[in-house]
């Protein structure tokens, strides 16, 4: 929302209120980041594992992760194999970088869904309260409570097994922790006096939600959702096993990590790599995370102002 | 509205809800491809009918449904199909305790060490400690439990003969498993708590206990806490009735006779009642347990209503 | 020894089982000479574990640990061992039985580790040798066949018991070979005893009326056995689990729970004290038994561990004395194969894969013998399985007594290419993608990979794997609806017939669509022919047939890979890998040599005191 708003009385009413210069949020969150040298370190290192990920096939050099020498068998690093090779002969460095592609994708799909939906979802019913509450929470238990191994066998008998439908089986439960604890903080932060304030100078419920209560919220909404993604990136493994997810020869860092554990002390470079990259990941988003929260931290940002 | 009726209230809702998760369960399991009496070598079509007889199978499928909820709301699912011998409720009577103490434990731990750990490192935000803490805990969660367990084993079972690699069988045995189970509780609880106490730690009120001279050890255990841990009680509910139906790798690792394995493997076994009886299980006890964190709510922080 | 379960694994590897599916799932790891690999591991693996310890402190770790320190090794000059070598102080074999049973109810049991408690608590007419397998007397302590080779007359044993003092009489069997037979009991197995007079027509509810069966009891010692025609190997098929007799007042009484430890009547050498899912069986000796002076063991405990890697860990922890074949991980043969605790031997399976020849390309004869040819068995079996299987060509294992097996499919790259060819698809060009469908497994996954590069490699045919989980993987397979499928098979008895008779025309376990009229009418021949040497001649017809056009790609040739401690006596490899354990013991002084001819089970007389 800018300044240009549609200068509907409530709107202009809670921006003044929240800040006094409102059009300069998100450009005072940039600035801010941009000073926090871990976020920005992170940013990078998560950018290039991206990239290197989504052009490994074209990076000079690489080899064919799906080349295999059944001969050679699991033989651990080496000059000719950065990362050793897998009990097919193939080589794990190839397979970590391409693995990176699906795995990356699914962290940051489940980051969005549990970000949008979980979040909305929570704010709603924790602003909203009393039936509506009752309701859209009862969902989530619903939700659940399902066995989550049924929903994915019948996505995969309804529906041709695609990348989409590998986001669908994240998508419908990835947000329901997430909505538990916004819901959690609204329920808190909504009694405060400053929400008491926008509502009496007439602010919409929405413009309470999302530009009030929801920023509030964003300690706790962050941290978690960096946990979550190393978590959906291992389950992208579990879905593998139940043939959504990556089709062998392809490999994810899910399925990699997985199929290492169990070799793990007979190969256990078969393990190491995948689990690096994928901690590195994690640690990444973890930093970006910390500091977007720091940036968009409205204490601080009242402090400065 | 009083506690009593909000409780009231609150238990009386659970019941069309479990209606709404057994129906959309019921067709769930039944719309998946095969059945439980397939098997790799084939079954004598007479045998085959005999089966379906024998358990109701060959009726159409809403008479199946009506005779469903006739038995669950009677909290008696029949026999398990791939289990002759065993009602689904002596299964999970059997099982649930084991996987309750296992997951009781780690919940414990979890709470003892991970709240501390967070509470600390919010306090010294940005100190070695924080940093020390965080790393740790991102470490912990970016092990998943399949890997450590195996490498607990590896090190202090068959490295050093200290702990029996698996088998619940004495006390020792607990130790492993519980250790597997909760370091990925205890991470998500330490970063949890840092986050929630670092958003309190800033507000108005802990300025004033603060101003009025309280001691720092004081403000932070008695004032910030109580809101600090917020995010810690909203994830702690689905956390504990998921660590408390225990957790099917640890328990095949450890090879834990808990209810965790018995989810997973009768989804795939097709085993219709045993699956029902479990997702109807787990989803009462989840429920009670997001009750309890409501009520919660309200008792560690006085602005939130009963709604 | 068939069955879903344990059946087709003596490694874990193939996953036919729903077993395998619990095993992929859980994610072992294993000793290995590794300490020193393991500071290898990731660097947040070692903080952790470094925290870890320190969380160990509070549960006392030290003071409650029990020390069991493990002698690796025997002498410096004798044979190896692996891990923990101490008999255990009390005499009791402990022993990982496998996936969780799901019923040991001898009449309707199908998996392997069903059977393997079923024969632990129950004795048959006859019983196995165990070394060779081979009928030694049971609860009948003689028989006689009539000259026709129609009629079996079992004696059994005078003052034989069930555990709780009923006598065993010739009754009990033949109601308990009418109820494996009748259609309400549903048992999977109840074709073990087809040859038997009307037993086909009764099972399949055509008779009503069981005295036209030929099974009758004319007093309580006597069991007389009508059989259709002469069946050469029936004592064997009476050997199986499925036909050993079960107590009928219990069953009545009981219903399907007489099997729980309260309730449960034997007539073996062993009863049931203890059994919890998912943990384990123990069994008590019985002292009624007929023949208890020579049951040496007091209490075997079956642990139900269907996690391989555990399974190791606890094996060379000595925590299990007995490892049986396929519960534990391949990849470990090589680095256990030189131990003397390590048995390996033929093992009466073979692992597929099966083409459904319903659409084209695959009904195309040419294509599937391209197929066939281009499948590198040496490396599957050598290299990617590490010698663990055998490379294998043919649809009938191995080691039936007679039968002559017919050459096997060999890989031929060259005369792929040429089948290809002739099949209209030159280089490959053209030819429509298709699947081939695993059920999830690791081991099931290496081996779709391997051979998906093989196709790709050798006939530039593109080829996609499609896993799937146990229960849609049997509908896509029973239903047809699949290209070529991951399968295996394990014979029931030692006889071809028990792996030919699955590509008959319309054969429930053919699933493949596939059907040759010759290849029935040889079935068919064979099953009349009494003569044994053209019998085996039209079976081995029958198969080259099979071979040559039929709709399976034989891969490899299954093995049993077992461990057994130096103090367990009286556990041999078996090539149907059923272990007797009624005679089995704890030799406290295995060190001082191997153990006396003596005492060697197969060859002890039955004795009578």
């Amino acid at each position: 929302m800018s300044a240009a708003a549609p200068a509907t009385t409530p709107v202009v009413a809670e921006q003044t209120l929240a800040s006094t210069r409102p059009e300069s949020l998100w450009a005072d969150a940039w600035k801010r980041l941009r000073r926090n040298r871990a976020a920005v370190i992170s940013g990078v290192l998560l950018s290039v594992i991206a990239l290197t990920a989504a052009f490994a096939p074209w990076l000079p050099g690489m080899q064919d992760p799906t080349i295999q020498d059944l001969r050679l068998g699991a033989t651990p690093p080496s000059v000719g194999h950065w990362f050793g090779t897998d009990e097919l002969g193939r080589d794990t460095f190839a397979r970590v970088l391409h693995g990176g592609r699906i795995s990356l994708m699914v962290g940051l799909v489940a980051t969005v869904v549990s970000l949008i939906i979980g979040v909305s979802w929570g704010a709603v019913a924790g602003y909203r309260g009393g039936k509506t509450d009752e309701v859209m929470m009862r969902v989530v238990d619903i939700l659940y409570s399902l066995p989550y191994i049924f929903l994915v066998i019948l996505l995969l008998v309804f529906f041709s097994r695609s990348i989409l439908m590998l986001f669908v089986a994240l998508g419908l439960v990835q947000w329901l922790t997430m909505a538990r604890i916004v819901r959690g903080q609204v329920l808190s932060i909504k009694q405060q006096t400053f929400v008491e304030a926008a509502r009496a100078l007439g602010a919409s419920d929405q413009a309470v939600i999302f530009r009030h209560i929801v920023p509030n919220t964003l300690g706790p909404v962050i941290v978690y959702t960096t946990l979550t993604v190393p978590a959906v990136i291992l389950q992208e493994a579990f879905l593998s096993f139940l043939g959504l997810g990556v089709q062998p020869p392809d490999a994810s860092w899910g399925t990699l990590v997985s199929d290492g554990a169990r070799v793990l002390a007979l190969f256990p470079w078969l393990v190491i790599f995948p689990g690096l990259a994928l901690s590195l990941t994690l640690f990444c988003f973890n930093f970006l995370g910390d500091g977007l929260r720091d940036a968009l931290d409205p204490y601080d940002r009242r402090d400065v102002a | 509205m009083s506690l009593a009726a909000f409780i009231l209230r609150r238990v009386l809702i659970i019941i069309p809800t479990l209606w709404v998760i057994a129906t959309l369960t019921f067709f769930l399991v039944h719309a998946a491809p095969g059945g439980p009496f397939q098997a790799e070598r084939d079954i004598p079509a007479a045998a085959k009918e005999q089966l379906l007889k024998k358990y109701g199978l060959d009726q159409p499928l809403h008479r199946q449904y009506a005779h469903f909820l006739a038995n669950a709301a009677r909290l008696d699912f029949g026999p398990s199909y791939k289990f002759p011998q065993r009602q689904v409720r002596e299964i999970i009577f059997e099982a649930f305790p084991v996987s309750a103490e296992l997951g009781g434990w780690a919940l414990l731990l979890s709470l003892m060490l991970g709240v501390p750990i967070g509470v600390i490192a919010a306090v010294k935000q940005n100190s070695r400690v924080d940093y020390g803490a965080m790393g740790l805990a991102l470490a912990g969660v970016s092990v998943p439990n399949f890997v450590l367990g195996p490498v607990l084993v590896l090190g202090l079972a068959l490295s050093v003969y200290w702990l029996p690699p698996a088998l619940w069988q004495g006390p020792e045995s607990r130790v492993l498993p519980v250790l597997t189970l909760s370091t990925a509780y205890i991470a998500y609880i330490a970063r949890l708590t840092r986050g929630g106490m670092l958003e309190v730690l800033r507000q108005d009120y802990i300025r004033t206990a603060r101003a009025k001279g309280l001691g720092e050890s004081v403000v932070v255990a008695k004032h910030a806490l109580r809101l600090g841990i917020l995010p810690v009680v909203s994830y702690i509910g689905p956390a504990t009735a998921r660590i408390l139906m225990g957790s099917i790798v640890v328990e095949s690792i450890f090879s834990v006779p808990g209810l965790g394995r018995y989810l997973v493997n009768a989804a795939f076994n097709r085993d219709y009642t045993l699956v029902l009886g479990l997702v109807l299980f787990y989803a009462s006890f989840l429920m009670v347990l997001n009750l309890v964190i409501d009520v919660a709510y309200t008792q560690l922080d006085p602005r939130v209503e009963l709604a | 020894m068939t069955a879903p379960r344990g059946q087709l694994e003596p490694l874990g590897k193939p996953c036919s089982t729903r077993t395998c599916n619990r095993r992929s799932l859980r994610r072992g790891l294993l000793y290995c000479a590794a300490v020193k690999r393991l500071a290898l591991l990731t660097r947040p693996i070692l903080r952790l574990r470094a925290c870890v310890c320190l969380l160990a402190g509070v549960f006392i770790l030290g003071s409650c640990a029990p020390a069991k320190q493990a002698a690796v090794g025997a002498s410096a000059t004798g044979p190896r061992w692996f891990g923990d070598t101490s008999p255990p102080t009390d005499n009791t074999l402990r022993f990982n039985l496998g996936a969780e049973p799901e019923t040991y109810d001898p009449n309707i049991a199908v998996g392997q580790p069903d059977g393997r408690v079923a024969r632990i608590l129950f004795e048959g007419l006859t019983r196995e040798d165990p070394r060779t397998l081979e009928p030694l007397p049971g609860q009948a302590y003689r028989w006689e066949l009539s000259p026709d080779g129609r009629t079996y007359t079992f004696h059994l044993r005078p003052g034989i018991q069930w555990s709780d003092g009923h006598p065993v009489t010739a009754q009990d069997f033949r109601w308990s070979w009418l109820r494996l037979l009748k259609p309400e009991t549903a048992a999977r197995y109840a074709s073990f005893i087809y040859p038997v007079v009307n037993a086909e027509a009764y099972n399949k509810g055509e008779i009503k009326d069981e005295d036209q069966v030929g099974l009758e009891a004319p007093d309580d010692s006597t069991f007389i056995v009508r059989l259709a025609a002469p069946v050469p190997y029936f004592l064997y098929l009476c050997q199986f689990y499925s036909c050993l007799p079960v107590p009928r007042w219990t069953i009545e009484k009981y219903g399907n729970r007489w099997t729980l430890p309260a309730n449960i009547v034997t007539n073996g050498a062993f009863t049931l004290a203890y059994w919890r899912q998912n943990n384990r069986f123990e069994f008590a000796r019985r002292p009624s038994y007929w023949d208890a002076a020579s049951v040496k063991l007091d209490r075997l405990i079956g642990y139900t561990i269907d996690d391989l890697n555990t399974s190791f860990n606890l094996y060379k922890a000595g925590v299990i004395d007995w490892c049986p074949s396929g519960y534990f991980p391949s990849q470990f043969i090589p680095y256990v194969r030189d131990y003397a605790d390590f048995r390996h031997g033929d093992y009466q399976g073979v692992y597929f894969y099966s083409i459904c020849v319903k659409k084209p390309p695959l009904s195309n004869v040419w294509v599937r013998r391209a197929l066939k040819l281009a499948v590198d068995r040496d490396a599957i079996a050598n290299d990617l399985l590490k010698r663990s299987r055998r490379p294998w060509g043919g649809f009938a294992p191995s080691g039936y007594p007679g039968y002559d097996n017919p050459p096997g499919i060999v890989f031929d790259p060259v005369k792929a290419r040429e089948c290809l060819a002739r099949a209209g698809y030159p280089g490959g060009k053209g030819f429509p993608k298709f699947s081939i469908l695993i059920n999830t497994s690791e081991d099931n996954r290496r081996i779709a990979e391997a051979v998906q590069a093989m196709w790709k490699r050798e006939l530039g045919i593109p080829v996609e794997i499609l896993n799937q989980e146990w229960g849609s993987y049997l509908q896509a397979t029973s239903a047809l609806q699949y290209d070529v499928a991951r399968r295996s098979w394990i014979g029931d008895y030692l006889d071809p017939t028990t792996f030919l008779g699955c590509y008959l025309t319309g054969d429930g376990n053919n699933r493949t669509g596939w059907g040759d009229p010759r290849y029935d009418a040889l079935l068919r021949g064979a099953a009349r022919e009494l003569d044994p040497a053209r019998r085996f001649a039209m079976l081995r017809e029958a198969e080259t047939i099979l071979l040559d056009d039929g709709p399976v790609i034989p891969v490899y040739h299954y093995s049993t890979n077992e461990l057994v401690k130096p103090y367990v006596r009286g556990i041999y490899q078996t090539p149907l890998d059923i272990h007797p354990l009624t005679r089995v013991w704890i030799d406290r002084d295995w060190q001082k040599g191997p153990a006396p001819v003596a005492t060697a089970p197969s060859t002890r007389p039955t004795e009578i005191r």
